[in-house]
């Protein structure tokens, strides 16, 4: 795939010349360290700054929250798995579709700049070096946009080349005892930084239960019981609506599988009141599974 | 001078940790962490990677800490049982910055007037064995913020390290009791102290707080919050942030009170007993952090709230940090009217 970047300079050049946005969320080269971070432009003069490469992981979807009590129209530049998470924010009734206009890039796969630095830094245990594939595009089923105004690139195949779900086969298949020990000991080691939260575009309530005091539903404490209500209730509140994006597992400083929770609520919701996958279409009325009724659904779980 | 064989390091463990919990740099999955050394784990032992992940401060001022228990009868209450530990504990091999984070935690806790009585009991408790620190990573910065990476600021026991051998110095009365425990270890020896690579980073703090005085409206600190998520990664990686709250555990008529981190970039925490937040937008609370760190705490105790130990640098979501933060503030013309 050639070098989007002229394209994307280009296209938000345009976009705020010609007055259709007031304002385009893209990636651009940091100043201090020339890595890819996320860029907010309101020039048309400084569209030369944004960029296009393998390090733009950051899911930009998330930052149109910052927005959603503004009228401004925003250009923003999605990959696959951010194109879900308009979708989100647009069923969620978030963020409106007509204020966008949404420039897909088809992703070549993106490589995780923290996990590279993190590796140089000599301040973590093993981790993944500079060459691979982002741990979250390892998952990837869907690389291209699923909603768009415009599209580069061309086409990508999935980079998923393990057996959907084999990470979840793998916890389903343990004992009740040895899984709940599994947990128990991801679980003891977060930090409760909440990164996994902010970063998420399903968590998109204004009034986070987890900032709540009156009444606290859990804890403030680290102890593996208030931790693992934590996790809980986030899993729970994402489940169908969860897009895949993995920056949740991205961010976790403690590098904990956040996915493996969130993967076997994907997979459960399909086969239970599937199919169905979080984001991949933006229909006018349509709610994720766990947000409707249907006689029909199965409930052998109720008793 | 006094010293040990590399190859005889888990030898040392063994004997300091004998009758003293004794921290060390341990690799924990994709992390790594100051934990309690034991024969058990030696294969986590981390003495070459750099920092740790999460830093030494949790072992003097822990990220949940019990610190009374209750019960109520009708009209009674019972306070039963404080959990100060007041046990001794030894952290090996803490470098540089992070011996100048504690400083700052010690101006917090114990210089002005108020004197934490838990955080007082574990730092007391403690003996700090210090490293040199050879060879700087790509993120450290310490030496911008005033700390020099061969210093022997803050620790009990210096190490000093060469390619076999680590030299040992002890600094305190604190050292010097750690040095009787090990005498039939350690060998009188001239050692050649390799000079330190220094930071490859660098910024330039000078007048820095004297120019945030008049910074507090500027338009850049909604420049650089934009892509802020207002997570706690930064301030619970950080060696210096030491903000906590206390809150209470009920179960039913008896229950705990604890004090736990928490972070200014919570909207919570920033929440007042009459519903106002005087810090409501995330620019605010951005805003806070660092001239908390860079302003108000020199004002306050002389020194930064930052040693430039770089994590911040390596986990943040979208990568803004304390180097990208100095550098733009550095930029920023202030009028002078
Ligand atoms: S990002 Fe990781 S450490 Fe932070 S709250 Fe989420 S799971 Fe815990
Ligand atoms: S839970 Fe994780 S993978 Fe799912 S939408 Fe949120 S950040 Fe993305
Ligand atoms: S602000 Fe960042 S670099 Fe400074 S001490 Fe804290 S974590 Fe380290």
């Amino acid at each position: 795939m050639g070098d989007l970047t002229p394209e994307v300079q280009r296209i938000a050049g345009n976009l705020l010349s010609q007055g259709q946005v007031d304002l385009v969320l893209g990636w651009a080269k940091a100043p201090s360290n020339g890595q890819s971070v996320p860029a907010c432009i309101r020039q048309a003069e400084q569209a030369g700054r944004l960029i296009f490469d393998q390090y733009c992981i950051h899911n930009l979807a998330t930052g149109l929250l910052d927005h959603r009590d503004s009228s401004e129209r925003i250009g923003i530049f999605v990959k696959g798995c951010d194109s879900r998470g308009i979708v989100r924010l647009a069923e969620d009734g978030q963020f409106p579709r007509e204020r966008l206009y949404i420039v897909g890039i088809c992703c070549p796969g993106m490589k995780d700049q923290a996990a590279c630095d993190r590796a140089a830094s000599g301040l973590f245990g093993e981790t993944a070096g500079d060459s691979e594939l982002a741990g979250k595009c390892r998952q990837c089923a869907h690389p291209n946009p699923v909603i768009y105004d415009e599209l580069l690139g061309d086409q990508q195949p999935p980079f998923l080349n393990d057996v959907r779900f084999s990470d979840v086969q793998r916890i389903e298949a343990m004992g009740i005892g040895e899984r709940g020990e599994f947990f128990s000991q991801i679980f003891s080691k977060c930090i409760r930084c909440y990164a996994c939260r902010n970063i998420c575009v399903a968590c998109n309530c204004r009034q986070c239960i987890f900032d709540e005091t009156r009444p606290q539903w859990v804890g403030r404490s680290t102890s593996a019981a208030d931790n693992m209500m934590y996790h809980a209730f986030r899993a729970m509140h994402v489940a169908g609506r969860c897009v895949e994006c993995g920056e949740c597992e991205r961010v976790c400083p403690a590098g904990l599988p956040l996915m493996l929770l969130n993967r076997k609520l994907i997979k459960d919701i399909d086969q239970l009141f599937g199919p169905y996958e979080a984001g991949l279409s933006l229909e006018e009325g349509a709610r994720p599974p766990l947000s409707s009724y249907r006689v029909e659904d199965p409930d052998p779980f109720v008793r | 001078m006094k010293s040990f064989a590399k190859s005889a390091i888990t030898v040392v463990l063994d004997r300091l940790a004998e009758q003293t919990r004794t921290y060390v740099p341990m690799r924990d999955g994709v992390t790594s962490n100051f934990s309690p050394w034991s024969e058990r784990r030696a294969s986590d032992l981390a003495l070459n990677s750099l920092n740790t992940t999460f830093s030494p401060k949790g072992i003097v001022f822990p990220q949940t800490e019990r610190l009374y228990d209750f019960a109520v009868d009708g009209q009674r209450a019972d306070i039963s049982g404080t959990h100060a530990e007041t046990g001794e504990n030894i952290l090996f091999g803490a470098r540089a910055c992070d011996r100048k984070a504690f400083a700052a935690l010690d101006q917090v806790f114990l210089r002005r007037g108020y004197v934490d009585t838990n955080y007082k009991a574990r730092r007391d408790g403690l003996t700090v064995i210090g490293r040199d620190c050879l060879q700087p990573g790509p993120f450290c910065f310490c030496d911008s913020m005033g700390v020099d990476p061969m210093g022997a600021d803050g620790a009990d026991v210096l190490l000093h390290e060469t390619t076999e051998e680590f030299g040992w110095e002890p600094l305190t009365e604190k050292g010097q009791a750690l040095t009787l425990r090990l005498n039939d270890l350690l060998t009188e020896k001239e050692l050649i102290r390799p000079e330190s690579a220094g930071c490859r980073l660098e910024v330039n703090v000078a007048g820095l707080p004297e120019k945030l005085r008049g910074m507090f409206d500027s338009p850049v600190w909604d420049e650089l919050s934009t892509f802020c998520m207002n997570c706690g990664v930064c301030t619970y990686i950080c060696p210096v942030c030491h903000c906590f709250d206390i809150q209470v555990m009920n179960n039913g008529s008896s229950g705990c009170r604890f004090r736990c981190w928490d972070s200014c970039m919570y909207p919570e925490y920033n929440l007042m007993a009459g519903g106002h937040n005087p810090r409501e937008g995330k620019r605010d609370r951005f805003r806070n952090r660092f001239l908390h760190k860079l302003e108000f705490f020199q004002e306050r105790y002389g020194s930064f709230g930052c040693s430039g130990c770089g994590r911040c640098l390596v986990t943040c979501p979208h990568s803004l940090n304390m180097v990208l933060v100095i550098n733009r503030l550095g930029e920023v013309k202030v009028d002078a009217s």
